[in-house]
């Protein structure tokens, strides 16, 4: 099967800036991608040039086979998109921007209705008659992801998509996302790990416009991400964390905020069975001990904080 | 349904839906119904005002013609004037707003927005001209008690060109500069530089600076040359501004 969308060397340079920097990426078809950065890694940039709306100044882009840059109409009808704030009408009600959206995919009769009304269901818009212009942060956030479903896309983008949710809208939309999975390819920029956590398959962290990570979640906390003993005891934190230190398995040792000793392992059996005889050995007591692997905010603070100055 | 229509349907609704409904047909009504009034009882007018100053000068009987001129000179000065300043973000201000995104990220292509745009423009100050001419009209009747429509009525549609012709310089202002205010004053200028070059005769005859004196000329049955030249120039340099304006935003990046 061919990818959904395919970058290589994809670049966008404004004067001095490279917002992005060679890209390669390739997003497997019926996937759900998690595109992670910090604010400003890049990520707007991307969505802005597998759209159609910024060209590329180096490489190339094609987005479900076709190049974007020579057949963006055709390519459009049959992606979705939602941007990371989305603006209406204000004068439209939601249901007349629904119907103004499927009729641009020239879409009409029973069908559209039908699909309008499904829209405005998963949206929780069906009785909300009011104007766009006097909806919540939220609500808008709803409706730009009904929009961007009015087609049934192939592929769907998504830029922020929960960011201006509570927690309810938040798991209504990752509920959504997760129900396309092998039936629409999902491209979601985020920059909230949990979320990428929660449904993504693949993800690809950009930072600085150049893209420092590209694999499954499990492999990147498998490659990236290290395992770690974290024990707090009443007394002689530092002889403990001096010993704990000359042992082979101890990458690195380091002390929190409340005393606790923080260890990066080699060997997470090794320092479950080690650290407890080397506290009876002191003859103190253990306090706290918790032993086991970076998640996915440690492995991205990993990547993307090494490159801080 | 094409995305033209669907487009061109949404403009139109976007008119009767919001500020724009009121602010050019409010001007224009004020001035449709109030000029022929305002022409019939000018010498009164200037009697009360200018008192023993004017006590001498003989004022001609006023005529429907004055009414025709007056309606006439309001569209060419301030109606095109307002014309400008509300059209500043014909374009751009869909682009600042965002909405734009939400539009063109479907198959709707960017010449398509920037057609229906500049032609529902077109069509909505020509529903307003023909509305408010019909109104002028009316009021003249009543108050001269006579008024033969064919001056009128064709100095109006030379006006309607003039104004076809500076939606088209806004729609080009309005893509090549993001600020509406920005491109209204722009548009200000080009209005300045078509009157000027309006004094020089050939431009006069052969150019569309010479539609404004056209309109007033018709519009007191005064004309001593067609308004033929004026008026295929102005409707070709409309073309070529609005498609310049569709080559410029089909390589913006949004």
């Amino acid at each position: 099967m061919s990818a959904a969308i395919v970058a290589s060397g994809l670049t966008k340079a404004y004067r001095s800036t490279r917002a992005l920097d060679s890209v390669d990426l390739e997003v497997a078809t019926g996937s759900i991608f998690g595109f992670l950065g910090p604010n400003g890694a890049g990520k707007t940039t991307m969505l802005r040039l597998l759209t159609g709306m910024a060209k590329p100044t180096g490489g190339t882009v094609t987005v479900l086979g076709r190049d974007v840059a020579t057949s963006s109409k055709a390519m459009r009808a049959e992606v979705g998109f939602l941007p990371d704030v989305p603006a209406f009408y204000d004068w439209m009600t939601a249901e007349q921007f629904l119907t103004f959206a499927g009729g641009l995919f020239r879409l009409d009769g029973a069908l559209l209705r039908d699909r309008v009304a499904m829209l405005l269901d998963l949206a929780a818009l069906t009785a909300t008659t009011t104007r766009i212009g006097e909806y919540s942060r939220g609500m808008k956030q709803r409706l730009g992801v009904a929009q961007a479903l009015i087609n049934a896309p192939r592929l769907l983008l998504l830029d922020e998509p929960t960011s201006a949710l509570d927690p309810i809208g938040r798991k209504a939309v990752l509920d959504m996302v997760a129900s396309l999975r092998g039936r629409t390819t999902v491209f979601f920029s985020t920059h909230i790990l949990a979320d990428v956590e929660r449904v993504c398959d693949t993800v690809a962290i950009l930072d600085r416009g150049r893209i420092v990570a590209n694999s499954s979640i499990d492999e990147l906390k498998k490659r990236y991400g290290k395992q770690r003993v974290v024990v707090q005891v009443t007394e002689g934190s530092d002889a403990l964390a001096a010993s704990i230190a000359r042992l082979h398995w101890a990458q690195t040792v380091t002390r929190g905020t409340q005393g606790e000793i923080e260890v990066t392992v080699s060997d997470i059996a090794a320092a479950r069975h080690q650290i407890p005889a080397l506290v009876a050995r002191q003859q103190t007591g253990i306090t706290m001990m918790e032993a086991g692997e970076f998640g996915l905010e440690e492995v991205f603070v990993e990547l993307v904080g090494q490159a801080r100055p | 349904m094409n995305g033209y229509l669907v487009f061109s349907i949404k403009e139109l609704r976007e008119i009767t839906r919001t500020w724009r409904i009121w602010v050019l047909p409010a001007i224009m009504i004020f001035f449709a119904a109030s000029g022929p009034l305002v022409a019939r009882f000018m010498p009164e007018i200037l009697g009360t005002v200018g008192g023993a100053a004017l006590g001498q000068l003989a004022l001609p009987t006023p005529t429907y013609f004055d009414a025709y001129g007056g309606w006439i000179k309001n569209l060419a000065q301030i109606t095109l004037f307002a014309l400008i300043i509300m059209y500043g973000g014909i374009v751009s201000s869909e682009v600042r707003s965002g909405t734009v995104l939400l539009v063109l990220t479907k198959p709707l292509s960017r010449s398509a927005f920037v057609i229906v745009k500049f032609v529902v423009s077109c069509v909505f100050v020509a529903a307003v001209l023909v509305v408010t001419t019909a109104l002028t009209w009316v009021v003249t009747a009543i108050t001269f008690g006579a008024a033969p429509g064919a001056a009128l009525w064709s100095a109006a549609a030379v006006w309607l060109v003039l104004a076809v012709l500076f939606l088209a310089v806004m729609t080009l202002l309005s893509v090549l500069i993001g600020s509406p205010a920005g491109a209204s004053g722009a548009g200000i200028g080009a209005f300045a530089l078509l009157a000027i070059a309006g004094i020089w005769e050939p431009l006069g005859h052969y150019s569309p600076a010479g539609l404004a004196a056209h309109a007033a000329s018709l519009a007191v049955d005064a004309s001593t040359t067609s308004p033929v030249w004026p008026v295929v120039t102005a409707l070709a340099l409309s073309a070529v501004l609005v498609a310049a304006a569709v080559a410029v935003f089909r390589r913006k990046e949004l």
